[in-house]
């Protein structure tokens, strides 16, 4: 295959992950060995922003790189940093000691890394981490190279934000769910209730929320045990006080 | 464009306002699907819990007619995850719903459509537009349906997002019919019968069913001791 053949495939592959349930790790780990694979680099890897602001380690094609990474988060200065702080993207030569980031270009340079790129992993106006990519020659990246490394980019950004919403809309519906069944259980303790006792509905409702307050139990379990049928006999008898 | 046909529905249902009340969706889904009525219905597990909102009684009626007996568009466009097209309820050839096809005829409904709520893998329910006469749904009603179902999802999640845990949200509360009153009789029920819930649940439905009635009216008789099942 062509390389332009080969990054098309790999686009419509990382695609085709996105549908349904995926793993985010599982997807940038897919995304680094790419990199390696496809453009002229030695070692990707890539950082996501914690819901506190700060970069985490997610994914490295590596464990050089991994420790790299590491150590940059550590020192907190290098390219990665830079790139997700500034949106934008970061293309720079190292030497030990100097420039930018002296203390990462020398441990950079142990690992046999001589050049970055770092772009940010972006999506209009939000910056959601950066991808590293370190070379262990010195000239710099070319330009083609680095536009297929911004689709992947683009790419990985977005497969995050989806992961993201399905799992926020994922937690509300249970939490709607869960929300309705318990005001169903307690809807039918009313009735089982109001039956033994017989009192209407209201009144069963104030003796079962009034039982459950003096214990110090959830409203839901006490209303649970009720339906159940094992449910102390007290929780009902003694009229409800305001 | 597919921005313009967001755009209009959006248009339709704010009039305005960033949060329009559950009612609104089934208020205007009539004039933005073409459809004589429109209905929402919210499913947890593999059952229905309850209507959101419905335009007119028919409507009300498709809603209550699957939560009685547990089939029909919703629930099958919830369960399948599909979009379901039933243009003619009255084709003898159509042997679908069993037990929703008939009482649904009488009331005057010749078509029905389930459209899936969902966001992203998460699924809600679904939305069910009728109509009083045969005949598929246009493509622009088609895609018109989609939107709206698309809205309609975003909106419940929304709505519950404000909501503190382990509470329905009151936006989706007011307006809702959720079937308590079912509930307050099935609790009932199985104090006078000395049966499980599950149990008590089970004879309503087949109490409504075998009577032609609706489980809400039975649940109310229940409720207010006119009525003893046994």
């Amino acid at each position: 295959m062509t390389r332009e053949s080969d990054v098309v495939h790999s686009l419509v592959e990382m695609a085709d992950t996105l549908v349904d349930d995926y793993d985010v790790v599982d997807l940038l780990t897919g995304l680094t060995d790419r990199c390696v694979s496809l453009l002229a680099v030695s070692a990707a890897g890539v950082m996501l922003a914690t819901p506190t602001g700060s970069l985490g380690l997610v994914a490295s094609s590596s464990e050089a790189m991994r420790l790299l990474e590491l150590f940059e988060l550590q020192q907190q200065e290098g390219p990665c940093l830079d790139a997700f702080r500034s949106g934008e993207r970061i293309h720079e030569s190292l030497t030990a000691g100097s420039g930018r980031w002296p203390r990462f270009s020398t441990a950079a340079g142990r690992a046999g890394f001589q050049s970055v790129v770092a772009l940010p992993l972006r999506l209009r106006d939000v910056t959601l981490g950066a991808l590293n990519l370190l070379s262990t020659s010195r000239s710099p990246m070319a330009e083609a190279d680095i536009i297929v490394a911004r689709a992947f980019a683009d790419l990985a950004a977005l497969s995050i934000l989806q992961h993201r919403a399905s799992t926020e809309a994922q937690r509300l519906n249970e939490q709607l769910s869960a929300a309705l069944t318990s005001r169903i259980v307690i809807e039918q303790a009313k009735g089982v209730i109001s039956e033994r006792v017989g009192i209407d509905l209201a009144e069963a409702f104030a003796r079962l929320r009034a039982y459950a307050r003096n214990a110090n139990l959830r409203l839901t379990d006490v209303a649970q045990a009720a339906v159940d049928g094992t449910l102390d006999p007290r929780a009902w008898t003694a009229p409800a006080r305001n | 464009m597919p921005g313009d046909r967001l755009r209009r529905v959006l248009a339709e249902l704010s009039d305005g306002e960033s949060m329009w009340p559950a009612a609104r969706l089934c208020a205007v889904g009539p004039r933005i699907t073409g459809a004589n009525g429109v209905g929402v219905m919210l499913m947890s597990g593999d059952i229905p819990s309850g209507s959101l909102c419905s335009s007119d009684e028919v409507s009300q009626l498709i809603e209550d007619l699957q939560y009685t007996l547990g089939e029909g568009p919703c629930v099958e466009a919830y369960q399948n995850d599909k979009i379901v097209s039933e243009p003619d309820l009255a084709d003898p050839q159509t042997h679908r719903w069993f037990a929703f096809t008939p009482p649904a005829l009488k009331a005057g409904v010749r078509a029905v459509f389930g459209f899936p709520l969902r966001v992203g893998t998460v699924r809600l329910g679904a939305l069910n537009l009728y109509r009083d006469r045969p005949g598929e749904l246009t493509a622009e009603q088609h895609a018109d349906a989609l939107v709206l179902a698309d809205m309609t999802a975003r909106w419940v999640l929304d709505a519950q997002a404000g909501a503190p845990s382990g509470v329905v949200a009151e936006a989706l509360e007011a307006g809702a019919d959720f079937h308590f009153a079912v509930h307050n009789a099935a609790g009932i029920v199985s104090v006078q019968e000395g049966i499980t819930i599950t149990e008590a649940l089970i004879r309503l439905r087949a109490f409504a069913y075998s009577n032609d009635r609706p489980l809400a009216d039975v649940a109310q008789d229940v409720v207010a001791h006119r009525l003893r099942l046994g």
